[in-house]
């Protein structure tokens, strides 16, 4: 393989036809583009897809409820689920070793007023945990702690965009909002990972504090948790799938129920993404390859003009002793080594602009498409075998040439 | 050296048979330099692709130094060529991308001799056609006799035991056949055996013996007075 001669030979077959070396690696090169640029966006939606839940521990449960859709236990349809304080506390007591932190949530709208602005954002009643569950980084002041839960203080953390669309340039921190009427002490701000927006334009307060306010009562609308981070997907999916069981027996609700209590897993939706993805990936490897195919027929194709042409001097060889395996050899070598290096340039080209632009693209579906190490391997051995099948035929073909016919000088 | 018995070969054109050789019985001793003579069609060619194992016979025997050769694979008929036999063609059948060295170099690639063994090895038979300033040239640069003595080095690089030489002088001019002769007679006197074929009865005359063709069977066989081709270079 690392012969001298071998190498002349193929470097000067590749030099004499410059344009039909060209064309033919092309095609390969043109296919390896294609099947790179394919690859890297399907990691961009991937990227996409999983830069929207980054807010969000990939570990979290949220649960929520509705009415019943089927009658259950001498109740009829349609009765409304409440989730209440003792919920949170039923759940904490019946998985200790599976829940990480858990928080109860209350959502009210929120008319804001600091000093002449004003505006509309959401307000969430939660516990200190929230600040673990909702991957939420605090850049000024303190989360809500156990003293506000205790005391049903009126604090608020808001979020990043609040502050910019009503403070102008007064300190935030201590200043008092007044929310639904009421005012609230500011004690934090915070900002988000993800790229929603609208996830800056919420306001935490104790749970506490809103249940007091809005109706003196232990009614929650939500349930958010974490689970034990050491779960596969499988345990965290039958974890859930325990949960549901049993707040639906609690709350008396039929086990085939599905509207009346909701558990979102983010592991659920994690795997739904990645199955998707992977179908994508598997759908364009296929194409890929496919238009690899092409390109390798176009290479055997023009090996088979090749070995024509070359006949008369296969036959010389034959005569002087060359060995039908030694012939293979050399086309083989030329067919393989046109592939791999067209192969390579139209990989770097991909590689190249996947690089360029990659970066700079940051949407909710798409983000940074690139490719990884692995695919740039398997491209490569994918073009080995390529270049392989596309000389293959056309090399036996060249060994079997009669040197008396290849001699005759008719 | 070469032996053969009732060699038989045919070939199918279509839904006939074409009895090219019919029975051939043939004897070559070491050291000869025989023509091989006919018209064409009298199957002189097919009977040198037979010797030269580039073409397998219907039936007969063929013993080339002792060694039967019979039902070769492609492989072994590779090796024995490579071993046994050189060739010289009519039309050269030098490779035009390959320097004067490179093809005088290729059977010794062939019978896998270290390169720079190989290089020294052909530089000695180039000079042995006197063509050693030519080596670096290309065959497109050299005129047909030279080109055709860059063949015959190719042949004798690998120390064949005989020589075949299809129609050497058939693309020359009579002053470049003498020479080309005088060349394969030189040879020939440091006792390699030598196997010409031709159609020209002065070229014939150069060789020891000549063995007549005639529709497949040898029509006569006789040693004869070898004309010198010096005289005439």
């Amino acid at each position: 393989m690392f012969d001298r001669d071998i190498w002349q030979e193929i470097f000067h077959s590749i030099k004499n036809n410059k344009l039909r070396t060209f064309l033919t690696g092309f095609s390969v090169a043109w296919a390896i583009f294609i099947l790179v640029l394919l690859l890297g966006s399907v990691n961009g939606m991937k990227n996409g897809f999983t830069g929207q839940f980054a807010d969000d521990a990939n570990n979290s449960i949220i649960i929520r409820t509705g009415s019943t859709s089927k009658a259950y236990a001498g109740f009829e349809a349609d009765r409304r689920i409440q989730l209440r304080n003792d919920d949170v506390e039923y759940i904490s007591k019946s998985f200790p070793k599976d829940v990480e932190y858990i928080t109860p949530v209350m959502f009210k709208g929120a008319t804001t007023r600091y000093k002449s602005e004003t505006g509309s954002y959401s307000l969430r009643g939660v516990n200190p945990n929230y600040l673990l569950i909702d991957k939420t980084r605090l850049t000024e002041g303190r989360y809500i702690n156990d003293n506000d839960l205790y005391k049903s203080s009126k604090v608020a953390v808001v979020g990043k965009k609040i502050v910019e669309d009503l403070y102008k340039k007064d300190s935030v921190l201590g200043s008092f909002l007044e929310i639904n009427g009421l005012p609230y002490k500011v004690i934090g701000v915070f900002e988000e990972e993800g790229r929603d927006d609208n996830a800056e334009r919420t306001i935490y307060a104790p749970v506490t504090t809103m249940q007091r306010i809005y109706g003196q009562t232990d009614e929650i609308n939500q349930i958010s948790l974490t689970y034990n981070p050491n779960f596969d997907l499988t345990q965290a999916l039958s974890f859930s799938e325990r949960l549901e069981n049993l707040l639906k027996r609690r709350h008396k609700v039929d086990p085939d129920d599905q509207a009346a209590v909701r558990v979102f897993n983010y592991a659920q939706i994690f795997s739904d993404i990645s199955n998707f993805t992977t179908g994508l990936s598997t759908m364009s490897i296929i194409v890929g390859a496919l238009i690899l195919l092409a390109g390798v027929v176009a290479i055997g194709n023009i090996m088979v003009f090749i070995i024509k042409e070359r006949t008369k001097e296969i036959g010389v060889r034959k005569a002087l002793g060359a060995e039908p395996w030694q012939i293979i050899k050399l086309v083989l070598l030329e067919s393989i080594f046109t592939t791999v290096l067209a192969g390579f340039f139209g990989m770097l080209f991909a590689s190249l602009i996947l690089g360029i632009i990659g970066p700079n693209i940051d949407t909710p579906a798409f983000a940074n498409p690139s490719v990884s190490i692995s695919t740039v391997v398997t491209a490569t051995i994918i073009l080995v075998v390529a270049g392989v099948l596309a000389g293959l035929i056309p090399s036996i073909k060249a060994a079997n040439v009669k040197p008396i016919v290849a001699l005759s000088d008719k | 050296m070469i032996e053969i018995k009732d060699l038989h070969k045919s070939y199918k054109m279509g839904s006939n048979s074409l009895h090219v050789l019919k029975g051939i019985n043939f004897k070559v001793d070491d050291g000869e330099l025989v023509a091989i003579m006919g018209s064409s069609g009298s199957g002189k060619s097919t009977l040198l692709n037979i010797l030269g194992m580039l073409d397998g016979a219907d039936s007969g025997e063929y013993t080339l130094d002792g060694v039967p050769i019979k039902n070769l694979s492609e492989t072994k008929a590779a090796q024995y060529r490579n071993k046994f036999l050189g060739f010289v063609f009519q039309s050269f059948n030098l490779i035009n991308y390959k320097s004067a060295l490179e093809n005088v170099a290729l059977p010794l690639y062939y019978q896998k001799v270290p390169r720079k063994e190989r290089q020294e090895k052909a530089m000695q038979y180039l000079d042995r056609v006197g063509l050693k300033p030519w080596a670096n040239h290309l065959p497109s640069e050299l005129s047909g006799g030279q080109k055709q003595r860059v063949a015959i080095a190719r042949a004798m690089a690998a120390e064949p035991k005989v020589l075949l030489a299809d129609e050497p002088t058939g693309a020359l001019d009579s002053k470049t056949s003498y020479e080309v002769m005088d060349l394969i007679q030189k040879i020939n006197d440091d006792g390699n055996t030598i196997l010409v074929v031709t159609h020209e009865e002065d070229i014939a005359h150069m060789c020891k013996r000549i063995v007549h063709l005639k529709d497949g069977v040898i029509v006569e066989d006789k040693k004869i007075e070898q004309v010198r081709a010096e005289q005439y270079v």
